[in-house]
């Protein structure tokens, strides 16, 4: 039994070739019904997000290979034009559940430790088990793979810190004030730099957030989705920069909107208290010189970049811990893995004894009393559990250097002269 | 030779043991701020109230011999000092659940505590202890007093420190661990208000005792003088912000300057003179 990934991503493919491998919702569950349908797989999965596009096949036929997938993907897609299977990788059994635990635990993404993937992946395995492709090995590969991610989650910082400019931007104004709903911030700018901004400082409690656009009911439609209602004029805005501690500009403008005399005389206003000026502009919005004025923080995309490029690099120094438990997973799951090879001979060595304690059985049937009977039943059902603990024990240990799954099932099959086995999933 | 510590072997020990015990919390604090090292995150607490628990058990046995009362010799102070340094921080991390300026905290009472183990070997003989309700509340409010202004100092240099980080777009270790402006900023308001309270109760203790022993309150013993000046510059700091609009920045410069001149002030006083009263007593 075997477990099949081939695929493209970002480390693999361009983003031309992403997208013109990519498969819609409907198209996934088009995908994986013909290769159930077709007879081609016992079970498939795919898992197809903006950066990369994965199947998870446990093959029904030996011709059904990595190589023999990749082609069928890209006829599926008509893309033989533009894809060629050089852009796809591919794994096999240990390697591909390695895959999709690196994949789940976001440390294969483009963005280390970006929180998405583990949703994307659920989707994928959502999809697959409504169109009744995922059976016990793909069912079992997601949910250790969501048990990796949520370990990894627990376990280590990957996920910690900001790795986008705007939640930079609230992660720096974080260190400064400790409370941003008691604060308050003027956004600059409706668009969508602006918008994310603002959406992530609301998620952080700040509820005193005033827009400011030069397009009023742009302003006052993000006011409203944000449950604030307050909007300034951009003519009138400049007048009231006093009043508040936190200002995030991300304005498409040549000029300054916020020059250093304006700021000056704002810090006059307000008693030199703390402020911060997020500058998500570019070309910047507000006068450089801003930043040497008493009790100003003033920070631009590049300073906020430093706080990314820091996070980014505190996550890659946990990838070891992410690594170890991906590992310890990768264990568990090759033994499980084993024990599906070893459940048929289980079966079997069950069945026989059975069959053995029921044939002798029956020629005592009418020799003895129904209570004497049902005693002795008793006793042979007692010695045949002990009888076959230890080979079946020796069946299910992990598999160690000196010997081989198949010669302990041939040894066991042999000793107790079991059938051979139907060669089916 | 007679010693108050080589003569009496359980409290040589347990000098011993809590110089040891400090040092350890300390590295363990140290481990867990710079390395973020999770076995010294997970003992770093219990060891932080095993050094508290056996201070007060050393400083139980160590009083002991002059009647439960503590001696008013700098070493004893000290001591003290590192023992309201490090409770203080204690009710700090239980109450805000922020364990980030630990090291810093812990690293300075084991600096008083270590100092008033090697000085109170060296002694020859117990120190003299005060003997008044009056003058237990001058020592003690005083104790207390220096352990706020400590604590007043630390957290404005760690505010500088941030403000410094954040401006030069430093986004290293002390940006991510250190509690955010606000916070310090609250944590040196704080500190400065208790120490203000607390250097008030010693000025006023002490003239109080003086008067009811019959002495004469001479205005320009440099004690008094220096002791009123802190005081003063305190309780200016406090209405110095709202009345003059200073900011944190600038309060912070002048604490870290109060606390390093007191505790300056303190370790000449150690060496010149074994005992703060010693011309009075």
């Amino acid at each position: 039994m075997n477990i099949i990934s081939v695929g493209v991503n970002h480390k693999t493919a361009p983003i031309e070739i992403r997208e013109r491998i990519s498969l819609s919702e409907v198209q996934n569950k088009e995908f994986i019904t013909g290769l159930i349908s077709g007879g081609l797989a016992h079970e498939a999965m795919v898992l197809s997000t903006c950066n990369r596009t994965e199947l998870y096949v446990v093959p029904a036929m030996h011709e059904v290979t990595g190589e023999y997938l990749k082609d069928y993907i890209i006829s599926f897609r008509d893309a033989r034009k533009d894809v060629r299977p050089e852009h796809f990788f591919s794994r096999f059994y240990c390697g591909t559940a390695r895959h999709l635990f690196e994949v789940s635990s976001a440390i294969d993404s483009l963005i280390l430790g970006e929180g998405q993937i583990l949703g994307q992946v659920k989707e994928a395995y959502r999809i697959a088990a409504e169109v009744q492709a995922a059976g016990i090995l793909i069912t079992r590969l997601c949910h250790t793979a969501f048990s990796v991610a949520k370990k990894v989650k627990t376990r280590t910082k990957i996920m910690e810190g900001a790795v986008s400019v705007s939640y930079a931007a609230v992660e720096l104004a974080q260190k400064i004030f400790s409370n941003l709903s008691m604060k308050k911030i003027l956004l600059v700018g409706a668009g969508e730099t602006g918008e994310l901004a603002a959406k992530h400082m609301f998620a952080k409690n700040a509820r005193n957030i005033v827009i400011t656009n030069r397009t009023q009911s742009k302003a006052e439609a993000l006011a409203e989705e944000l449950g604030t209602n307050r909007v300034l004029p951009f003519e009138s805005y400049k007048e009231h920069l006093h009043e508040f501690d936190i200002i995030i500009t991300a304005v498409s403008t040549k000029d300054y909107i916020i020059t250093e005399a304006e700021m000056h005389g704002a810090m006059q206003k307000r008693r030199l208290k703390p402020v911060i000026i997020l500058d998500l502009g570019l070309p910047r919005n507000a006068d450089p010189e801003i930043g040497k004025l008493q009790n100003m923080f003033l920070k631009d995309i590049d300073a906020l970049k430093h706080i990314i490029d820091k996070n980014l690099e505190r996550r890659s120094l946990e990838l070891p811990k992410v690594h170890s438990i991906i590992d310890e997973e990768l264990v568990a799951f090759g033994q499980w893995i084993n024990t599906l090879k070893v459940r048929p001979t289980i079966v079997d060595l069950q069945s026989k004894f059975i069959e053995i304690k029921e044939k002798e059985l029956e020629r005592y049937r009418y020799k003895v009393s129904e209570e004497e009977l049902r005693r002795m039943e008793h006793l042979t059902d007692r010695i045949m559990k002990k009888i076959l603990h230890h080979p079946i024990k020796m069946l299910k240990a992990p598999i160690s250097t000196s010997d081989n799954m198949p010669s302990r099932v041939d040894l066991v099959r042999n000793v107790f002269d079991l059938e051979e086995p139907n060669q089916s999933h | 030779m007679n010693n108050i510590i080589l003569d009496n072997t359980p409290l040589f020990i347990l000098t011993q043991v809590v110089s040891m015990l400090y040092i350890v919390t300390t590295i363990l604090y140290g481990a867990h701020f710079f390395k973020d090292s999770q076995s010294a995150k997970k003992y770093k607490q219990p060891a932080l109230v095993l050094t508290v628990l056996t201070h007060l058990v050393y400083l139980g046995l160590l009083t002991s011999i002059a009647g439960y009362r503590i001696g008013y010799s700098t070493f004893n102070i000290m001591t003290m000092v590192a023992l309201t340094l490090t409770t203080t921080y204690f009710f700090i991390e239980f109450t805000t659940k922020s364990d980030k300026t630990g090291f810093f905290v812990i690293a300075f009472a084991t600096g008083a505590e270590l100092i008033s183990s090697i000085m109170t070997a060296q002694t020859s003989s117990t120190s003299p202890s005060f003997t008044g309700i009056g003058m237990g509340v001058h020592l003690i409010a005083a104790i207390f007093g220096f352990s706020a202004i400590a604590i007043a100092g630390l957290y404005s240099f760690l505010y500088l420190l941030l403000f410094r980080q954040i401006q030069r777009n430093r986004f290293e270790l002390l940006f991510q661990r250190l509690p955010n402006l606000e916070v310090l900023e609250r944590l040196i308001m704080h500190a400065v208000a208790f120490g203000f309270i607390f250097l008030s109760v010693t000025l006023f203790a002490g003239m109080v005792e003086q008067n009811a022993t019959g002495g004469v309150v001479n205005i320009s013993d440099p004690k008094l003088v220096t002791l009123g000046l802190i005081w003063l510059i305190y309780g200016t700091s406090i209405f110095i912000r709202p009345l003059l609009g200073w900011d944190i920045k600038h309060m912070a410069y002048l604490l870290i300057f109060l606390f390093v001149f007191i505790t300056l002030l303190i370790t000449l006083m150690a060496v010149f003179s074994p005992t703060f009263h010693s011309i009075s007593l």
